[in-house]
């Protein structure tokens, strides 16, 4: 009977926990619970954005805790980039408390410890993870915070329709649902407004050889305007550096994974490398603001927008304590479910209405002389996204 | 086309042949598999990175490069491999295990979990045309100096008596003792070749992947080690043609297979090797052994 054996150890779970909350937090104290990657492969995306949280914790704890009143002690395991251990630690981390949960920027482990958050009520909050299939597979307490896969492919496409677009091709990934979902997202925003999908290619993440899908992409007898991608480090350096190696010069269009420190060192070769970010850094604005608090927090400039994103999921868990005016996980559940146009530091964020994938404006970027330059910021129109 | 898709496999194959290459010369006379080939991989390509951001001009810094690849493969032997000598093959193994989950997280907390970019020469991204037919300047490196390595290696193992003495120990071991040949001096100098097979593999894959991280050597050592168990382990001629069987038939399949079925290549390329070693229990080359009652 694995239903009621599910649900036994869901309530002695609930139990332990109420123990664990009783016996290790006072009466002002609330345990977050941080399931993250500090080693591994998603070790990169993580370690920033958690910068950003820890940060955000930092500030609000000086001024009282969440909603001025609850002191957050910030408990941080690391995942290994591993799913089965995500779900160990997440374990670890409710047994020790926890009435929220952060979980890795990846649909797949976010899954695995959404499963056992799910039962418990307890409102879970992924770093960066951005398949908008994410909160589904999990249920009502499961919040993306990036914005979501379909928001981001739909951005670049109607991007490229701008440009004047008319071919792609797509390099997808079966390895992750981003690598995989991502650029199909693309491909039928893409064809809705007139483009065609000329060709479609695959690869295995950490595969050292492209060369086979270049000759494939060189040999096509429509030639593409354009490839769009969803491959990150280090997939991605190497994509570009043999395409180029093998003289392709078609422009290559990506989304947020490739907005990092390391493709951006990759110079002239990213050159026309378009991009997005959760926002931009204009003179004068609150993100450049926060660039500057951070470097001074941490030591070192951000190296993406994971860092503000990171920081921008302290302020929502704020927002909500404040709202559900207690620390009662569903309390602060509905309250970030109902979130509606919250003044984050990159542009209004609003989870009121969605499933669980916030609204937030998409910054667009292109590669230039090896920096990251602004090309524009959009909401894309709700009519547009593609469905999950 | 189909020439393009050859010399992509020729090139692909050349690399893997290097790799398995430095894992077989270890295998043929430790009888260790040694896991942490990869991991020389990387610190060789971290020490690319070094000498390019120190400054050095870029054959130097491949020299250093591989340099370092060498010595390491040389310091491990002592430090780890040695004092484990005689041990079950067992033991062999996770002592090799161990060493490359060590490097791996000092790689990753004392330089950076985030790959880090090389910046190849500019000339490494050109290509040759002829009318149609591109030809890229870096795989076109990489065939030469697998080639070149290849051969190298070969004249080193039949012309010099280092050379002989190591195929004997490969063959027999204790009867090479008895000869009066110093056992340590022939394991070391085949770390020191399996170190510079390692730095060599790793330049022509830095070269392709500009970027170094410190997982890389994940997935070459895998590749390595099929590329080995197929051309017959423990064969140094084996590992070579394995090396190129592998790397052809991924091209091939990469290049042939329709997008729906492409990412199955990978379990069609294992399902492959089984039905070689099904057919061929001890590889493609098996290497020579000396049985003892």
């Amino acid at each position: 009977m694995p239903s009621l054996h599910r649900l036994h150890r869901a309530a002695l779970c609930a139990a332990l926990s109420g123990i664990a909350a009783v016996s290790t937090a006072s009466a002002e104290e609330i345990i977050i619970g941080a399931a993250t990657a500090q080693t591994g492969g998603l070790a990169p995306y993580d370690q920033p954005a958690l910068a950003g949280l820890r940060m955000s914790i930092d500030e609000l704890n000086a001024k009282g805790g969440l909603g001025g009143k609850y002191t957050v002690k910030l408990l941080i395991k690391d995942t290994r980039s591993d799913t089965a251990q995500t779900a160990t630690v997440a374990q670890e981390l409710i047994d020790a408390g926890a009435k929220v949960m952060i979980t890795p920027c990846d649909a797949d482990p976010s899954i695995s410890a959404g499963q056992l958050t799910q039962p418990l009520g307890i409102p879970t909050l992924t770093l960066c993870g951005s398949a908008p299939v994410l909160t589904g597979a999990v249920g009502d307490v499961m919040f993306g915070t990036y914005p979501a896969d379909n928001v981001q492919a739909t951005a670049v496409a109607d991007f490229a329709v701008s440009e004047g677009k008319k071919k792609v091709f797509l390099l997808t990934s079966p390895d992750s649902t981003y690598t995989a979902n991502l650029p199909e997202y693309f491909g039928k925003v893409f064809e809705k407004k007139g483009g065609a999908v000329v060709g479609r290619g695959t690869f295995t993440m950490g595969q050292p050889d492209f060369s086979a899908e270049i000759t494939n992409i060189k040999g096509l007898a429509d030639k593409p305007d354009l490839i769009m991608t969803a491959a990150y480090e280090p997939d991605f350096p190497a994509f570009i550096q043999q395409l180029r190696g093998a003289g392709v010069t078609i422009p290559v269009y990506g989304a947020d994974a490739i907005g990092t420190p390391t493709i951006k060192a990759l110079g002239k070769l990213v050159d026309g490398v378009v991009y997005t970010a959760a926002g931009y850094a204009e003179p004068g604005s609150k993100l450049e603001a926060f660039n500057a608090a951070f470097t001074k927090y941490a030591g070192h400039a951000p190296e993406s927008t994971y860092e503000v994103n990171g920081y921008e999921i302290g302020l929502i868990l704020d927002q909500a304590v404040k709202t559900a005016g207690s620390d009662d996980p569903k309390a602060i559940r509905d309250a970030i479910a109902n979130l509606k146009d919250f003044e984050g530091i990159t542009g209004k964020i609003t989870y009121a209405g969605t499933d669980r994938m916030p609204l937030r404006p998409v910054a667009l970027m292109r590669y230039d002389g090896g920096e990251g330059k602004h090309v524009e910021t959009l909401i894309p129109a709700a009519a547009d996204v593609p469905a999950p | 086309m189909v020439a393009q898709q050859i010399i992509n496999a020729v090139s692909l194959g050349g690399v893997y042949a290097l790799l398995a290459l430095g894992l077989a010369i270890v295998f043929s006379i430790v009888g260790l598999i040694n896991f942490a080939h990869g991991e020389l991989m990387t610190l060789s390509g971290y020490a690319l990175l070094a000498s390019l951001v120190l400054g050095f001009p870029f054959p130097v810094a491949v020299l250093v490069a591989v340099s370092c690849g060498a010595l390491a493969a040389v310091a491990m032997e002592r430090i780890a491999f040695r004092p484990m000598r005689g041990a079950s093959v067992t033991s062999l193994l996770l002592t090799s295990f161990a060493v490359s989950s060590l490097l791996k997280v000092i790689f990753q907390n004392g330089i950076s979990a985030r790959p880090q970019a090389v910046a190849m020469p500019g000339w490494m991204t050109g290509a040759f045309s002829f009318g149609d037919f591109t030809i890229g300047v870096g795989p076109s490196i990489s065939i030469v100096v697998s080639a070149l390595a290849l051969i190298a290696m070969e004249v080193f193992l039949r012309r010099s008596v280092t050379g002989t003495a190591m195929r004997a120990a490969a063959e027999d071991f204790d009867v090479v003792r008895l000869m009066g040949i110093p056992a340590s001096r022939i394991i070391a100098t085949a770390f020191l070749l399996s170190g510079l097979l390692a730095g060599l593999a790793a330049m022509l894959w830095v070269a392709q992947r500009a970027s170094v991280d410190p997982l890389m050597g994940f997935t070459p050592v895998l590749k390595a080690f099929i590329a080995a168990v197929v051309g017959g382990l423990g064969s140094l001629p084996g590992a070579v043609a394995g090396g190129f069987l592998l790397g052809i038939i991924e091209v091939l399949l990469q290049a042939t297979l329709p997008a729906a079925i492409a990412p199955y290549r990978d379990a069609i390329v294992l399902s492959g090797v089984i039905a070689v070693l099904l057919l061929r229990p001890q590889g493609l080359i098996p290497a020579v052994r000396v049985q003892r009652s």
